[in-house]
């Protein structure tokens, strides 16, 4: 395989992996406890550093993990009580970690190149170069092999606790009276994420699971409707944004992980913009109809009320009609039109008529509009 | 869910034809050159000084661009795939880049840390821990001898037709090394010894401290992680007093508001200190400029520090 082909295929896999636990964590409002834990892994890192003293000791990773762990029991934790939200929850559990971390610096290690960045934090760029090799035989990327555990982890356990996991999300009352234990499902939710999260960073970096894990989530949640469509639509989203953002980092030689992150922030504009429905070029021509259709039925009725009256040659008349009804002449004329189209409006010279189709529109607006007064 | 699955596919389309259209094929090379890849900018001017013509060499790291902050572009990943050498400075100066050139070196892709060619006993320790050394060797010019001889046998012994081409373009530059060294030495010694005192705001200035009999203090430690605390500024303020210290030194890939503070520090006790430099530290200045070679870069950095010093300090 090309190196280009293993990082592509390594994005797709990080996008999958962290998709899954990211829609659940946006829909319960904890988007950001990626971000928090990519702080907090700090300390265990520290702590791993000063009980090893060398920065390569598997177990600088492993109490990575266990801070992340840390981090969102202490989050669930404050949330539970339920006199915080979860915003403050994670506003105010990860700063201390990070700062304990730092201080253990400061106190301890400062001489020493020791920060995230520099033990945990992969490198999408370099997946190729850092390899499996089994009895010489050449078993592609570590990193490749990673994700493909984790997201086969996050499936599994998504896949047997999915209905468990959907009612605590959304009713956890409801998921406590049917005998659930939401706590202890938010719980291993959380734990399934915070190891999502620290395998992934050291596999690929920060920044490319952070987006991954809250932008094809959020996009999928603008198009979706059900719980099933926006499980699949945020695994999709995931995957499309890392080819188009290799293709721009191709282009501008930029980096890898950040064109794809800056992607799946486009792809959530996009969706934004023109989804169909709830988009808001939808939305604006939806607005737009609105309007039309109120003023032509405003015009019907004015022309209806008049119809018989003796005025009328005044009322119907194209010159009278923008004072009456105060619409520009322009206004007066795409509303003309809108009505000739839909056949309830016909132009006798400068009078406006109404056609028997549109006559009939117009009488069954007044029964709708004062079905009082009919009898 | 028709609509929305044909705007999905749309962009999908859009991306494997972005993808397809850029792929380009791995050039053969054919002018029979060395590819060589260097991590900073410092490792990559050693490699063209004893590389010469016979060697094609880019460095990942731009001019002023600081080690720690380094990301790569996809163009990188290229530049690596295609690379018969990759040297690095190594001693964790590349952070995790150093541990995949590494495992890289040892799946047979041949790279080389030129900072782990000091022999370990001239290497400092990083106070208190264990395996753990300060990675900025270069600052020493006696020290980065040992890098380059490092790095010429690598390059004799992997483009052997050559090997004599690169053994003298080595003596040649040992000498130039030689030269530069004492250099330093003699406008050091321009200097009484109670004045050498070197303020930066990051420690990397160690290794030249060492070899050339200067006092030297950086603000911040060696991680980046670390702020300053309070007590290191005003300890750091009372000393800069203490000895009337004329100029502290900015370097060129660190940012100066940490210098700042300490420069606050010092005028509250009622003395002055100066913001000299910048010093280059990680990263060489950019090329055609007298810092743009390493040796340019240690003969600029001895000749800023010592004109900033000279000047007697004035309360």
């Amino acid at each position: 395989m090309s190196p280009a082909l293993e990082i592509l295929l390594v994005a797709v896999l990080t996008a999958a992996a962290c998709a899954l636990p990211g829609a659940f964590l946006v829909l319960r409002r904890m988007s950001l406890v990626s971000d928090a834990i990519s702080h907090a892994v700090l300390p265990g890192i520290v702590i791993g550093f000063l009980l090893t003293e060398n920065l390569q000791h598997p177990l600088l990773l492993v109490l990575a993990g266990a801070s992340g762990l840390l981090t969102v029991y202490l989050i669930e934790l404050l949330e539970k009580t339920g006199r915080l939200r979860e915003d403050a929850a994670i506003g105010l559990v990860f700063p201390a970690l990070f700062s304990v971390g730092v201080l253990l610096i400061a106190q301890l290690a400062d001489q020493v190149h020791l920060d995230t960045d520099a033990v945990l934090l992969g490198e999408l760029a370099f997946v190729p170069f850092d390899r499996l090799q089994w009895q010489g035989i050449d078993l592609g990327p570590r990193a490749l092999w990673t994700m493909a555990g984790l997201l086969l982890m996050n499936v599994l356990l998504l896949w047997l606790l999915y209905k468990e996991l959907t009612l605590a999300t959304f009713d956890a009352a409801a998921a406590a009276v049917l005998g659930f234990r939401p706590i202890l499902l938010h719980y291993l939710l959380m734990g399934l994420v915070a190891v999502t999260v620290v395998a992934a960073f050291h596999a690929v970096g920060a920044i490319l699971v952070i987006a991954l894990m809250i932008g094809p989530p959020a996009t999928a949640l603008l198009l979706a409707r059900r719980m099933p469509t926006y499980l699949l639509l945020s695994l999709l989203i995931g995957a499309l944004s890392a080819l188009p953002g290799y293709g721009m980092a191709r282009v501008l030689d930029v980096s890898i992980a950040g064109s794809m992150a800056t992607m799946v922030g486009v792809l959530f504009g996009l969706v934004w913009l023109l989804a169909p429905e709830t988009g808001l070029l939808a939305r604006w021509r939806r607005h737009r109809r609105q309007q039309l259709d109120f003023a032509l039925d405003l015009l019907l009725l004015h022309l209806l009320h008049h119809e018989h009256q003796p005025a009328a040659t005044v009322e119907r008349h194209q010159d009278t009609l923008p004072a009456h009804l105060n619409w520009t002449s322009e206004r007066l004329n795409i509303i003309l039109a809108e009505g000739q189209r839909r056949g309830w409006l016909q132009r006798k010279g400068p009078e406006v008529h109404l056609t028997p189709a549109g006559r009939a529109r117009a009488t069954q607006l007044v029964e709708t509009l004062a079905p009082a007064r009919s009898p | 869910m028709g609509r929305p699955r044909s705007y999905l596919l749309t962009f999908g389309l859009a991306g494997i034809l972005l993808l397809l259209t850029s792929c380009q094929a791995t050039l053969p090379r054919e002018d029979g050159r060395l590819r060589i890849v260097a991590t900073t900018s410092i490792v990559a001017d050693l490699a063209r000084q004893l590389g010469g013509e016979a060697v094609e060499v880019t460095a990942l790291m731009g001019p002023g661009i600081d080690p720690h902050l380094y990301r790569a572009s996809e163009g990188d990943v290229t530049r690596m795939q295609q690379a018969d050498l990759v040297l690095y400075n190594g001693l964790h100066l590349e952070g995790k880049m150093g541990d995949v050139f590494e495992r890289m070196r040892a799946l047979g892709r041949p790279s080389l840390a030129i900072a782990e060619c000091v022999p370990d006993s001239l290497l400092l320790r990083a106070s208190g821990y264990g395996g753990v050394y300060d990675p900025h060797v270069w600052m020493d010019v006696r020290r980065w001898q040992y890098a380059a001889r490092c790095v010429a046998e690598t390059l004799a012994r992997m483009d052997t037709a050559r090997a004599t081409f690169y053994r003298n373009r080595l003596t040649a530059y040992l000498a130039e090394l030689e030269a530069t060294d004492a250099y330093v030495r003699r406008q050091s010694a321009t200097l009484p010894p109670d004045r050498r005192v070197l303020i930066t705001s990051h420690d990397a200035f160690r290794y030249f401290g060492e070899a050339y009999g200067w006092e030297v203090h950086g603000l911040l430690g060696v991680s980046t992680a670390a702020e300053a605390g309070t007590a290191d500024v005003q300890a750091l303020a009372e000393f800069i007093v203490a000895r009337r210290v004329p100029a502290i030194f900015v370097e060129s890939s660190v940012p100066e508001r940490y210098l700042r503070a300490l420069q606050e520090a010092v005028a509250a006790r009622g003395f002055s200190v100066r913001l000299a430099g910048p010093l280059y530290s990680d990263a060489l200045g950019d090329p055609g400029t007298p810092a743009g070679t390493y040796t340019g870069m240690i003969r600029t950095n001895i000749d800023t520090i010592v004109e900033a010093l000279r000047s007697i300090a004035t309360p």
